[in-house]
């Protein structure tokens, strides 16, 4: 009983650092969509050297650890733009670090993701659309993204899930986000209580995922009735 | 770019040694995670009764909280549950055990829904089939449907066992010295991360990629049965003529 007096009162404590995780999830989100957007143009684009490029960099990608990805880009990039740009962005927020190690580790599963949904609509919709006259910007706008959208969705929400999950690494290089405020209390309290704080944390990221996992099926739900009603 | 290459070679030399560390973690997770997941897998499958809510549980908690979370949960709770238990000798003991429990526990959770969706690809008819020769429903399963269903759950385990290989870089936060952990104590020395890290990434690309080699190949050898006897050659040569290619006809 006075474990989950003390959980409920490190929730309380924790929870006002969410918004870094969040910020640091949604951006890496939205940019990591754009870019695997790209790499999927360009697996299946008609240029062989395009197609390789994409390929060895999602193979790469795949299999890096996210924490290493983390550490390389927080230490190579100020080299780099040192190097090549002559700039320091030494004082840059650390936060734009882990947002593009983020967007590079999430690029490559949802590119492989909206690769195969684009793969998965039968080829006769895309002919049919370009018969009926619509150009193919058009085809693709209307007819096979809301279609291939479907397909993708419940895997798009599982690298959601994964990449919230590895942007619990974002303490690593210093900012203080969910895991961080967990340490500090931990260290407040002289190390005492250290079970309590961390399952309040992992209860916050469960909670997280769950809300992910059944707004998704919610939508998944409302599109299957809606392609049914227009079946009937 | 300025890399120390000499650094780099040297943490190259003593990085090598948390290999085997890597290595040993995801094997031992995955051993035992192993017939754990397909008991979980059929207590899902056959809605055993107050167990399969149990299981479902455990499966959401542990794939919905980060890995990092786990590990201090583990990490801190252990050590003092242990000590009330064996006294001071708790905290002797090797943190790579720790290690082991965190990824075990994942493991379990990722294998189950792997089992679960490979169990449901065998066929119905599978069972039946057996039941009809006069098999015992036991056997059935241990000789018909596990054998089918383990060949085509073999692409997701070849994807947890990369997720375990992948995940296991963060056993340095319990101490553990892995490949990581090396890498990160030598370039602490003089502040050479980068270098440091570029090494272990490179390692991990090894790692991943040999056992990707080693799941295609596995799958390639037991995915022998579903490959047409009918060796095709898949190109006509003759794509004019009116004749058509001869097929050779190979014996299995």
């Amino acid at each position: 009983m006075e474990n989950i007096k003390l959980i409920i009162n490190f929730l309380g404590q924790l929870l006002p650092a969410i918004n870094i995780t969040l910020i640091v999830s949604v951006s890496s989100i939205i940019l990591g969509s754009l870019l695997g957007l790209l790499l999927a143009a360009a697996r299946l684009s008609e240029s062989v050297v395009l197609r390789v490029l994409a390929s060895v960099y999602v193979s790469v990608v795949r299999a890096t650890p996210a924490i290493i990805m983390i550490f390389v880009v927080y230490y190579g990039m100020p080299m780099l733009f040192n190097d090549w740009f002559h700039t320091n962005i030494d004082g840059w927020n650390r936060m734009y670090f882990v947002i593009i190690a983020l967007t590079v580790l999430f690029s490559a599963p949802v590119s492989e993701i909206m690769r195969s949904a684009y793969e998965s609509i039968a080829k006769g919709q895309m002919e049919a659309g370009l018969m009926v006259g619509m150009t193919p910007f058009q085809t693709l706008y209307r007819i096979i993204l809301p279609q291939a959208f479907v397909v993708a969705l419940p895997n798009f929400a599982n690298s959601v899930i994964n990449l919230l999950k590895e942007g619990a690494l974002t303490f690593t290089i210093g900012v203080v986000d969910m895991v961080a405020k967990a340490q500090m209390i931990v260290a407040n309290n002289s190390g005492g209580y250290a079970w309590q704080t961390y399952c309040a944390l992992a209860l916050i990221y469960w909670v997280i995922s769950l809300a992910i996992d059944k707004g998704v099926s919610q939508v998944e739900k409302s599109y299957q009735a809606k392609r049914k009603t227009i079946a009937v | 770019m300025s890399l120390n290459t000499d650094f780099m070679v040297k943490v190259a030399q003593t990085a090598i040694q948390g290999v085997p560390v890597t290595l040993q973690i995801v094997l031992v997770a995955l051993v035992i995670a192993f017939p754990i997941g397909i008991l979980f897998a059929l207590i899902r499958i056959y809605r055993v009764k107050g167990l399969q809510r149990l299981v479902q549980f455990y499966v959401s908690l542990v794939r919905g909280t980060p890995i990092i979370a786990q590990i201090l949960i583990v990490y801190s709770a252990f050590p003092s549950l242990l000590n009330m238990i064996i006294g001071r000798a708790a905290f002797a003991i090797n943190p790579i055990y720790y290690a082991y429990i965190v990824f075990t526990l994942n493991a379990i959770a990722t294998l189950t829904e792997v089992f679960r969706s490979a169990l449901q690809t065998v066929d119905k008819g599978q069972m039946e089939a057996g039941l009809m020769v006069g098999m015992q429903p036991r056997q059935t399963f241990w000789r018909i449907i596990l054998p089918q269903a383990l060949i085509s759950a073999l692409p997701n385990i070849a994807n947890t066992t990369l997720y375990l290989i992948k995940n296991s870089s963060l056993a340095f936060i319990m101490s553990v010295k892995d490949i990581t952990a090396i890498a990160k104590t030598e370039a602490a020395f003089n502040y050479n991360f980068l270098e440091a890290y570029l090494v272990v990434w490179v390692y991990y690309l090894i790692i991943c990629y040999a056992a990707e080699v080693v799941f295609y190949l596995l799958e390639r050898y037991f995915s022998k049965y579903r490959r047409p006897i009918k060796k095709t050659s898949g190109f006509n040569w003759l794509p004019f003529g009116i004749k058509q290619p001869k097929l050779e006809r190979k014996q299995s």
